[in-house]
């Protein structure tokens, strides 16, 4: 199947370094396993470690009479995204949908040229094959039962079970699979003969089919039909059919979307801009995602027409005109204390709102916050009018998305049911993830900038949290942040579980972060920093243009890990309560008794929830060790 | 040489006046009341041994460190704790060190116009313009979008040059520019630097190349533990010191 | 260009060096920065604590530590004590339970982790891959989720029957985890711990002394056998001896009742004297550090406001000791009394039995509510999961960290060993794995600390760890903060002790390099 498209692909690239060929395989052998006595000792010994670690595994995976991998199948929606309305769900769907189309349009617009040989590829079918064989071959007897279905034992209370041969029946599907695989890697192998070395395809272009792949089979294989709603009574369950169509159709959607919008991105990559409005997109994606698509805010229209313009265009003009004045290069001192007023506004109107000497809405004190740190950073953009016009409209913008995200945080949600229950499952594992890491990162950075930094108090604040809280385990943190954050804030403020969960993730792994950078900064060399002095860079230029490009650039893979960790962390969720991805499967699932009975099924949930953790930061470890690669830290 | 260069060519006023400056790191005296004067268009060569306390001096005048007695004024603005005048300062004095410094992230063009669009305010387009200059001058201007880590030492010099150079500065100190360099590269360096005293550039510069410092060289200051001991023109110098330390210091090199 | 330029200071002389306005001096403008950051953290920390303490106060919850004098009613699964008389005693086998799945861990660890390290660089293709499937697998699976699967697996143990036992009849194994012999500490142990005390001290002489006369004379002295034996010489003559040791309970009781009559004010006039005296010795070494040829005169801005804070930090401990917490000296009284008498308690009348005794697990209850007596030391399936949890999970990083120093180590070492005639195995201990140790030295002591840190999910399946009884205690008594207060002190202690022995470590290497 997708073997025929990649080798046509694959004519088109053949400029590479061929691979290096590889030992023959009488020699291969005797090199790697056999080279002593006591090698080839040590590689029976293993040999048997790993078939009956094999075995064991897929036999408690598969082979008890306990399993019932239905508990997953029928429960895959609760999983991802738990108690999230069905009459909207199309919202996941165009969630996705905007998240896919970004990627795609990102992938053809920075077109990584990540190639793989022929050669590789064949080997993955190969080799998936004979897991997937062996895998087959591991097969038990099946257990044998009386006329009424109930397991049959023996004098001993074991079950009994028939022969190996008997088995093997039961795996026919698995081992068509495996012939499909390991026919697909040898007509690869042996199609291409010795051109399998420099024939390349790009990394691209296979994943796209791998996922059409899988989508494709949607449409063809019975992976069964499970449907409807438990509380309306319309549960359907059947394991012999086609997935439903509304997951099979929308998995195509995702599936077409993903590949036309990576054609657009290659077709528009010259543009300008596009490049720093994709990345702007990004970032701003799991805002919308979460407050605007999922969350389907109920604007007050009339509060927005008399409040919310109002105040906008009220900030906007009078605070452009402000920034405006302030980057006039002649301004001098006078820029500065005005820079430094407008902060103590700021600070004031959270002092006085605490004081309950005025009242002002939330928006306001943020918008007051942003203006003063617009005015604190106005002087590095001060020059002739068009720059100065930049900055200006660039203000403009970042209020008007704050207030347009404020507006839609403060609004109801349409969604029928309690304001943040609909948050749960694997969705909100990723939100956390994502939330997280967009919020620590800025806050690490700022500790190891403090941390390393010449003056002794601020290493002294930086440094007293880092060490606090990388002292102490994530759950009391969670603790803290799920059982107090709530008393800590003042009247009428108010945060869910769910945030003050992340809150406490934000922290946490800002500690961690901080230490990566730090190793970063470090890294960058005293002449860095005498140079952009002697050149007249103020310290906050030297920090933002010379020292942190470096420093950021010496620690991404170690902070690709801590993102890794990050993630796994997420999972601690399910001990304070949240239904997480880890507590569906520990505690939710094992508790269902209608419509399907799945009481006490625990360890297919767990083994579940285990591989997708795996994939995820497997994946993410791949890369940070190519990126490593790449930018030679390693060897620096 | 751009005319840029030779903007202040009116005057002969003081350029830069030291006037028993001290410098301590912990206990120990890097500087002991150095007091110098130097003039406008003026090139001065700073020789001594190792550890007398040339970089530290001319690391105060640019306060890469800051003296702790006497006084420092460069251009008519003292340095003090006043961060407008370090500013000012900062901008007005470019530095070229032993170890280039250039920044690896960045392109030769980007280094070069940093800081004149972020510190002057300078337009984009007149920043590259006028670093294309530079790079001209410097001889390398088919090297602006290479990145430094790309090009070889004396070409990497030549952009530190072209960089400090590129925010128009009344004075220029070099800091041992070509030790760091090997002896093929040493001449284009030397090069450059010899056309930018001849444009009237204020120059200090501290280095062990004599052929340097006979050839260019206005006046010459010998320094040893952090005092000046002598000072005089190259041919005074190099014929008859009067200073038996001097005298010892030369018979070592020569 | 004249000679006599030089020295012209004509421009100076006639003027005066300004001083800047405050707002554009370095030095002010850096410190005002500080400051105002200070103020603005503390600020920020004494509003939510005002917040936060009205809002408890509206809630009645009090934050005090009352809940640690007052029996809480709870049973233990496991543990040094499994009916605790107080939440104080709770969380204490609470703790030493964290403390047990710690150490045993980070030993467990450790060895598997070296060993599947070393297996990952193997030549053999086989071991090779095997070592990396070990790793991969568990590294990216959460350490909860792993620690879910085995207590799930083992909640499939057999029930818990008269015959559920193993180790011919030495231990019972079942769904409830595993009850063994247990070895407690009695009556005279603390006699007896005086002899194991002074025998360790003389088995330290003993060991020096034969290293020294192995170094003189060149004959094999056997330092360690030596110092081994002296202290079984002593353990044995103190098993029959101790209870001479009684007369100290005595000494140790007016010592209590001397530190008993230490009035409070005296206690704080002490601490205060302390806290001056350590403030001004700063200053006045800071001070002298400064008394450089040109004098005091030189002191920077930076120096001086240096001071102020060392001064201001001073006055604080001050106001602290006397006004704010005027409590703290008395406690230390208190403690310190209560520790001689513990003492004296423990070396008292009736103290002079066996140092150690032992007892058979039994099991308790009829027909299908059996459970193990509190006789055998009960190892519970939480306990099990937890430490198959934590230790695969850890062993796992501690191979990735021990791989990564043994390739920090230069190729030329192994070579060399091989060519002084060493065999593989011998050059991997005498010449690689010490070295590679050294680089691996900080980051394992990060995964220790990582370790520590994880056996605090013991909560998820119910195993008695310091986090799991203090969320009991939080939620019987309300008293979340404090609490979670006493979670924080403990943690930064282990942590902080850990860094300690690791820098301990590392300094040692370091010495032994040069
Ligand atoms: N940051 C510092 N801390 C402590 N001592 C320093 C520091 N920088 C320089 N010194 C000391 O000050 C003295 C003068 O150093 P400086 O670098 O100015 O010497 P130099 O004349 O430039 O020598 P070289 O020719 O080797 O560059 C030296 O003794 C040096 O050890
Ligand atoms: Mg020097």
């Amino acid at each position: 199947m997708s073997g025929m498209i990649t080798v046509e692909e694959a004519e088109e690239v053949v400029a590479l370094p061929p691979e290096q060929p590889s030992l023959p395989p009488g020699e291969w052998i005797r090199k790697n396993l056999f080279s002593s006595i006591g090698n080839g000792v040590l590689t029976v010994l293993f040999a048997l470690l790993l078939v009956f670690a094999f075995r064991g595994l897929v036999n408690f995976a598969f082979e008890n009479p306990e399993r019932d991998w239905d508990a997953v199948r029928a429960n895959l929606r609760l999983y991802m995204t738990f108690a999230y309305p069905l009459d909207q769900y199309v919202r996941v769907w165009v969630s996705l949908g905007i998240v896919l189309s970004l990627s795609g349009l990102s992938a053809g617009l920075w077109s990584p040229d990540g190639y793989v040989s022929a050669r590789r590829i064949s080997t993955w079918f190969l080799g998936g094959g004979a897991v997937l064989l062996a895998a087959a071959l591991a097969v038990q007897g099946q257990l044998q039962r009386d006329e009424n279905g109930e397991f049959l034992i023996d004098e001993d209370l074991e079950l009994i079970r028939g022969s190996w041969a008997s088995g093997l029946g039961s795996r026919i599907s698995w081992f068509a699979l495996a012939a499909i695989l390991i026919g697909a890697g040898a007509a690869i192998w042996f199609g291409l003969g010795d051109r399998r070395r420099n024939t390349f395809v790009r990394t691209v272009n296979l994943t796209y089919a791998g996922f059409g792949v899988i989508v494709g089979s949607l449409w063809v294989v019975r992976y069964g039909h499970y449907n409807g709603s438990p509380a309306e009574g319309t549960h359907y369950a059947d394991p012999d059919s086609l997935v439903a169509m509304s997951t099979r159709l929308p998995w195509t959607v995702m599936w077409v979307l993903l590949g036309v919008s990576y054609f657009v991105g290659k077709a528009v990559r010259g543009w300008p801009l596009l490049k720093p409005l994709a990345l702007t997109f990004w970032g701003l994606l799991p805002f919308f995602v979460f407050w605007v698509v999922l969350r389907d805010p109920d604007i007050d229209w009339a509060h927005v027409w008399t409040t919310d313009l109002p105040m906008y265009l009220a900030f906007a003009v009078i605070g452009g005109a402000v920034l405006f004045t302030l980057t006039n290069p002649s301004l001098g001192e006078i820029g500065r204390a005005l820079a430094f007023v407008l902060l103590l506004v700021a600070v004031f109107t959270f002092v006085g709102g605490f004081f309950g000497w005025f009242s002002m809405l939330q928006k306001a004190r943020l918008s007051f916050v942003f203006l003063a740190a617009f005015a604190l950073v106005a002087n590095n953009f001060a020059g002739e009018f068009a720059k100065r016009r930049t900055f200006v409209i660039g203000w403009l913008l970042t209020l008007g998305v704050m207030h347009y995200f404020v507006t839609l945080i403060n609004s109801a949600s349409t969604l029928n049911i309690r304001s943040d229950s609909f948050l749960g499952g694997f969705m909100f594992t990723i939100f956390a993830a994502v939330f997280g890491l967009m919020f620590s990162f800025p806050l690490g950075v700022l500790l190891a900038l403090a941390r390393t930094s010449s003056l002794p108090i601020f290493r002294l604040l930086a440094t007293t949290f880092i060490e606090v809280v990388r002292g102490i385990p994530f759950i009391t943190v969670l603790f803290f942040f799920s059982i107090m954050l709530p008393l800590f804030l003042p009247e009428g403020m108010e945060v869910a579980e769910h945030g003050a969960v992340i809150v406490g993730l934000v922290l946490f792994s800002s500690a961690y972060l901080a230490e990566n950078v730090r190793g970063g900064l470090q890294s960058v060399r005293r002449g860095q920093y005498e140079a952009a002095d002697a050149t007249g860079l103020t310290t906050a230029q030297r920090t933002g243009l010379i020292v942190l490009p470096q420093a950021l650039r010496v620690s991404i893979p170690p902070l690709v890990g801590q993102t890794i960790s990050s993630y796994k962390e997420t999972s601690l969720f399910a001990i304070v309560g949240i239904f997480d991805f880890l507590r569906i499967a520990n505690n939710v699932v094992p508790n269902q008794s209608s419509p399907i009975n799945f009481v006490g099924h625990k360890r297919e949930g767990l083994l579940f929830v285990s591989l997708i953790y795996w994939i995820g930061s497997y994946a993410m470890s791949k890369y940070s060790q190519k990126l490593e690669k790449k930018l030679g830290v390693g060897s620096r | 040489m751009t005319d840029a260069m030779t903007l202040h060519a009116s005057s002969t006023a003081e350029m830069i006046v030291c006037d028993a400056v001290d410098k301590w790191y912990g206990d120990f005296q890097a500087l002991k009341g150095v007091s110098a004067t130097i003039a406008e268009r003026e090139v001065v060569v700073v020789l001594g041994p190792s550890g007398s306390g040339k970089s530290t001096w001319i690391r105060c005048i640019n306060r890469l460190e800051a003296h702790q007695g006497g006084r420092i004024v460069v251009d008519g603005v003292e340095l003090t704790n006043d961060t407008r005048n370090i500013e000012k300062i900062r901008s007005e004095v470019g530095m070229v060190f032993q170890q280039f410094n250039l920044f690896p992230h960045l392109t030769v063009l980007d280094n070069i116009t940093l800081a004149p669009r972020w510190v002057r305010k300078v337009p984009k387009a007149d920043a590259e313009a006028k670093a294309m200059e530079l790079l001209e001058t410097v001889g390398i201007p088919e090297q602006a979008e290479k990145f430094p880590g790309q090009l070889s030492g004396g070409q990497q010099q030549r952009v530190a040059i072209a960089r400090a150079l590129a925010m128009e500065p009344r004075v220029m100190l070099f800091d041992e520019p070509t030790s760091a360099l090997d002896p093929e590269m040493i001449k284009e360096v030397l090069d450059v630097m010899k056309g930018l005293a001849r444009s009237g550039m204020t120059m200090i510069v501290v280095t062990h190349e004599m052929g340097f410092a006979r050839e260019v060289a206005d006046r010459i200051i010998f320094m040893e533990s952090g005092e000046i001991v002598e000072v005089g023109t190259p041919e005074h110098f190099f014929t008859n010191p009067t200073e038996d330390r001097t005298k010892l210091f030369l018979s070592q090199i020569l | 260009m004249g000679e006599q330029r030089v020295t012209s200071t004509s421009t100076l002389a006639s003027t005066q060096a300004t001083k800047p306005p405050w707002y554009r001096d370095t030095t002010i403008v850096k410190w005002f920065a500080q400051v105002a950051a200070l103020v603005l953290v503390v600020g920020a920390l004494a509003f939510l604590a005002i917040v936060g303490g009205d809002n408890l106060e509206a809630k009645d919850i009090a934050t005090d530590f009352d809940f640690l004098n007052i029996n809480q009613g709870f049973d233990i699964s496991e543990g040094i004590d499994s009916d605790p008389d107080t939440g104080g005693r709770a969380l204490w086998v609470g703790i030493v339970n964290t403390l047990r799945l710690a150490v045993a861990g980070m030993f467990v660890a450790t060895i598997l982790g070296v060993l599947i390290g070393v297996a990952r660089l193997s030549q053999n293709w086989m071991v090779n891959k095997a070592a990396s499937a070990y790793i991969e697998t568990l590294r990216n699976i959460p350490v909860i989720v792993q620690i879910f699967i085995y207590a799930a697996v083992l909640g499939g143990l057999g029930r818990l029957t008269a015959d559920s036992d193993f180790l011919w009849g030495l231990g019972y194994i079942s769904a409830k985890g595993v009850s063994l012999p247990r070895v407690f500490v009695a009556d005279g142990f603390y006699q007896w711990a005086v002899f194991l005390v002074i025998g360790s001290v003389v088995g330290f002489f003993v060991h020096r002394n034969r290293v020294r006369l192995q170094e003189s004379t060149g004959r094999i002295t056997y330092p360690n056998l030596w110092a081994l034996g002296v202290l079984t010489a002593f353990a044995i003559v103190g098993w029959f001896a101790h209870p001479m040791w009684g007369f100290l309970s005595g000494v140790f009781g007016s010592i209590g009742d001397a530190w008993d009559s230490i009035p409070q004010i005296l206690m704080q006039l002490l601490l205060s004297a302390l806290v001056v005296f350590s403030a001004a010795s700063w200053i006045r070494r800071f001070l002298d550090s400064k008394r450089t040829p040109a004098g005091l005169a030189k002191l920077t801005d930076d120096d001086i406001f240096r001071i102020i804070f060392a001064g201001v930090g001073g006055v604080i401990g001050l106001l602290f000791l006397m006004v704010l917490w005027p409590g703290l000296s008395s406690w230390i009284v208190n403690s310190g009394s209560d520790f001689w008498h513990f003492l004296a308690d423990k070396f008292g009348d009736g103290r002079s039995g066996q140092p150690v005794d032992a007892m058979m697990p039994t099991i308790e209850g009829e027909g299908t509510l059996l459970k193990y007596g509190p006789q055998g030391l009960t190892m519970t399936v939480g306990f099990a999961a937890m430490f198959l949890g934590v230790t695969l999970y850890t062993a796992a990083f501690i191979a990735e960290i021990v791989r990564g120093g043994i390739l920090a180590v230069p190729k030329g070492q192994s070579e060399a060993a091989s060519a002084i005639g060493l065999n593989r195995a011998q050059s991997l201990r005498q010449v690689i794995l010490p070295q590679a140790f050294r680089v691996s030295l900080p980051p394992l002591g990060n995964q220790y600390l990582n370790l520590t840190k994880n056996t605090s999910l013991g909560i998820a399946v119910g195993y008695a760890d310091v986090v799991s009884i203090g969320n009991t205690l939080l939620n019987q008594s309300g008293k979340a903060l404090s609490v979670i207060a006493l979670w924080m002190l403990f943690y930064l202690a282990c942590s902080l002790s850990i860094s300690v022995v690791v820098n301990w470590f590392n300094v040692r290497m370091k010495i032994v390099e040069r």
